[in-house]
């Protein structure tokens, strides 16, 4: 609690970090500030490329889809990619004054908030371009967002206190945010995970990953990023509605269409949202509350490390 | 009343052994039940007082628990036992510029060193001339600090934690930056900042800086006090102790030298 009340007295140090980040990011780049907005819009491009052209994927709005769910998801991996350095890059300063150290981790997540609203303020213009309407659900965005910025600051304060410690860290987080993207329904939609199953296991992995796939997709939807990205999405593309949809194309047969709408209706019983939503929300405040405890128990140390 | 006060400090570290090189050697040591790591103090119940306006230098040699207790002061290191009080604001003189970012402009690294350091946007803001013209940069404040030179750096980065107005400076190593001109400007900021009743705290290993600016110097080896007291005699008893130790050394080496 002291800290809070430390870095509530520090607080300008958090802006001036905050501007700095903001400053540096692009320095030396001639477009520099318009690349926090490009490169989301470049990567989409991307997959438009992949998805729309090579692959041929023809869901109405799956751009939108894309553009909506990746956007919380770049918050969150850029936040903690960003953790692993946020105090070591800082070791000269952290020897040599006090200051309160939650600002080190806060700043960075501060920074990429910043980051995300940019990259808001491009979407609402994509979606001006594609006539899609302004509704009032828009403002679930902002617990969804919130949601993940407890998450990303438990996880990244616990992840910037080890790598000052062991520089392992951060080679771990690249890869497993990697794999973690794969993870969070950005590319499919989610009742992809929440109706497959693996057809033929013919190994150990596969084997367990049906054997337990009831957890495992409990797990999946327990998962704060799916929860803020299936969020942005109902309330951005759907108008608050259920985010579980499967899609109904017109070149589907009656049959194939009410096939479809039964297995979303059967989904959406399987998997009520509030209880996910409450779970996920629990697991964000938690990993909040033990990312400071241990990124405090650890800060006293930061100092001594050569 | 003191302004420092430190009572029976103590700070045990931890030096690690040869690292363990691998997975299976980490496995093996830890299996045995050895430690990676041996422990020592490298401070051992140190205890001062200070009184507003004194200026205290710190000497002893390498290893001996200066820059540790530094640290203390500092609040960036906590004491293993023993206790210390600072009154008032304590700033680090912050050598070579450390904290500035190269990408940011003079100007904008002043405020940003300058609230990590604890002072308000706008106090800083209130003082940012004087800053500048302590440290005769007014043509550069606009200019990213990586086109500065070193000598331009350290500058701004003493003026800078000099404007502070602190109650306790701690200076390690950082006197005598910058050229003649500016050493003399920095020696009679501090001789000012003596005067006003604020209290100066010096590491350094010129021994000259240190009698130039402190009355009273504590000599530290391996971690305990070996005397405390005026500035110039505890300078001299250190100095006669090196030489001592250093004739000691020659005599050892004149005996072992092979063809005596």
């Amino acid at each position: 609690m002291s800290e809070f009340f430390e870095v509530v007295r520090y607080r300008e140090v958090l802006w001036n970090l905050v501007r700095r980040n903001l400053k540096v990011r692009y320095k030396n780049s001639v477009l520099g500030f318009a690349w926090s907005l490009l490169n989301p819009l470049m990567q989409i491009a991307v997959w438009y490329f992949v998805f729309k052209i090579l692959l041929g994927r023809d869901e109405p709005n799956f751009m939108a889809l894309l553009v909506t769910g990746f956007l919380p998801w770049l918050f969150f991996s850029q936040t903690v990619l960003d953790s692993t350095g946020c105090v070591t890059q800082e070791m000269a300063l952290v020897k040599k004054a006090y200051f309160p150290r939650t600002i080190l981790p806060l700043s960075a997540l501060v920074s990429n908030l910043i980051h995300l609203g940019f990259a808001f303020i491009v979407l609402l213009g994509l979606f001006a371009a594609w006539r899609v309407d302004l509704t009032i659900h828009y403002l679930w965005v902002i617990p969804a967002t919130l949601l993940v910025a407890l998450f990303a600051y438990g996880l990244s304060a616990m992840l910037a206190a080890w790598s000052v410690f062991y520089a392992d860290v951060k080679f771990i987080v690249s890869n497993l945010l990697g794999l973690w993207f794969f993870l969070t329904p950005v590319l499919y939609p989610l009742h992809h995970v929440l109706s497959g199953r693996i057809k033929t296991p013919d190994n150990w992995l596969e084997i367990f990953i049906n054997e337990h796939l009831v957890a495992l997709k409990k797990l999946f939807m327990l998962d704060p990023l799916t929860i803020a990205v299936e969020a942005y999405r109902s309330a951005l593309l759907y108008g608050g509605e259920n985010p579980i949809k499967v899609q109904i194309v017109p070149t589907m047969t009656k049959l194939e269409q009410a096939q479809a709408l039964g297995m979303q209706e059967a989904l959406r019983a399987e998997y009520p949202l509030t209880p996910y939503i409450v779970g996920a929300a629990l697991i964000a405040v938690v990993t909040a509350l033990v990312g400071q405890w241990v990124f405090q128990r650890k800060a006293d140390y930061f100092a001594e490390q050569g | 009343m003191s302004v420092i006060e430190a009572n029976d400090l103590w700070k045990l570290y931890r030096r690690p052994h040869v690292k363990a090189r691998s997975v299976k050697e980490a496995m093996l040591q830890f299996l045995r039940g050895q430690r990676g790591y041996e422990e020592f103090y490298a401070l051992q119940s140190v205890s001062f007082r200070v009184e507003p306006g004194e200026a205290v230098g710190i000497v002893g040699a390498n290893g001996s628990g200066k820059s540790t207790m530094l640290g203390i002061l500092a609040r960036v290191l906590l004491p293993t036992r023993g206790s210390v009080r600072v009154d008032g604001r304590v700033c680090p003189l912050l050598e070579l510029g450390t904290g500035f970012h190269p990408d940011l402009t003079g100007r904008e690294n002043v405020f940003l060193n300058a609230s990590l350091l604890g002072l308000g946007n706008r106090e800083t803001a209130d003082r940012y001339a004087d800053i500048v013209d302590f440290a005769e940069l007014h043509d550069f404040m606009d200019a990213p600090v990586k086109t500065y030179s070193t000598g331009m750096v350290v500058r701004l980065g003493f003026s800078v934690a000099v404007h502070m107005e602190p109650d306790v400076l701690l200076i390690d190593e950082v006197l005598g930056v910058g050229d003649e001109h500016f050493q003399h400007k920095s020696y009679q900021r501090l001789r000012e900042f003596k005067l006003a009743g604020k209290t100066l705290f010096v590491v350094s290993h010129s021994l000259p800086a240190i009698t130039r600016v402190c009355d009273r110097a504590i000599w530290l080896d391996r971690g305990r006090i070996v005397r405390d007291g005026d500035a110039q005699q505890v300078v001299a008893e250190y100095k006669a102790a090196v030489a001592d130790w250093e004739r000691s050394l020659a005599e050892a080496g004149a005996r072992d030298a092979p063809g005596s």
